[in-house]
């Protein structure tokens, strides 16, 4: 401080200031203590009733029937890495299209429709890894708002 | 404060202790956080758009663990009382939100009973809880 040497009454800070470490480490505090209470996230699913009572929005042509096969998406172990594996194909409506098209092919069937009628049924077969079908289900649901997912029995 | 210099007093508030105690408090947080979640550890599945499933707090927690044995909150059950024990844990509200977390290598058949006997017992939807994948954002394409 070249320029205050000879001014009086100025003095060199010698100590660090510590006040934003402090801001810093509250906030932190603030924030576990906040997020301690376990926030989770996931999916909302339902199981569609096998029962005779109907799906009242929807008959049962207009449904969109999203099926996963072990044969044709072979996720039976946990898939490495992210998202699934490159020769992933699942069958949206008895059309097979690679698991890549799937956010864009259901958004362009339901993104249209009202909220009562973005359902998406989802038949996945029991010997699916889960977190392969969840990740089928996370593509599916990213590009329309408000999709509800049912599950329903494979053949 | 040197002793025998001429009075100069000390303005700042000595926020030392203050600091010492903040981060005693925060060590604590860090390490009893991952202690004091209910139920057993699962491998829980990652993906990349999760919603928003609000805290533990109200919810039913269903825990399915590597060797699909079931547990409601912090209690393993036998899937024959799975029903009984799940009406207890939400205290007979057939409106209770119910979660499953269910581990990632497990097979979606054990989901799907899970979902089944929950249906069964008299409860409608569940949340499927899963992690989010590292925060590169986008990059569910395809590998």
């Amino acid at each position: 401080m070249q320029f205050n040497r000879d001014a009086p009454g100025t003095e060199l800070q010698s100590e660090i200031n510590i006040t934003p470490l402090v801001d810093v480490v509250l906030v932190l505090l603030i924030i576990f203590m906040v997020v301690v209470p376990l926030l989770m996230r996931g999916y909302d699913v339902d199981m569609a009733r096998t029962s005779a009572e109907p799906v009242p929005a929807q008959t049962a042509e207009e449904r969109l029937i999203l099926s996963i096969e072990p044969t044709a998406c072979r996720v039976l172990e946990p898939p490495a890495g992210e998202g699934l594996p490159a020769d992933c194909r699942v069958t949206l409506n008895d059309q097979k299209i690679p698991a890549s098209e799937l956010s864009s092919r259901v958004a362009q069937i339901l993104g249209g429709q009202s909220a009562e009628k973005r359902v998406l049924f989802l038949a996945a077969d029991d010997r699916l890894n889960y977190e392969g079908v969840l990740r089928i289900l996370d593509l599916a649901k990213s590009d329309v708002e408000g999709l509800k997912v049912e599950f329903i029995p494979t053949d | 404060m040197r002793l025998g210099e001429p009075g100069k007093m000390q303005s700042t508030i000595n926020i030392t202790p203050l600091v010492d105690v903040v981060l005693v408090l925060l060590i604590i947080f860090m390490v009893m956080a991952p202690e004091m979640r209910k139920g057993p550890d699962v491998n829980l599945p990652n993906t990349t758009k999760p919603s928003e499933q609000g805290d533990e707090r109200g919810r039913v927690l269903v825990s399915i663990d590597e060797k699909g044995a079931l547990w409601i909150n912090d209690q393993m059950v036998a899937a024959q009382d799975f029903g009984d024990a799940l009406r207890t844990a939400a205290a007979d509200d057939p409106d209770s939100r119910i979660v499953i977390r269910g581990d990632a290598r497990l097979n979606f058949r054990e989901i799907r009973q899970a979902m089944l006997a929950i249906e069964q017992a008299g409860f409608r939807g569940v949340g499927l809880i899963a992690n989010r994948a590292g925060a590169q954002g986008e990059a569910h394409a395809i590998q």
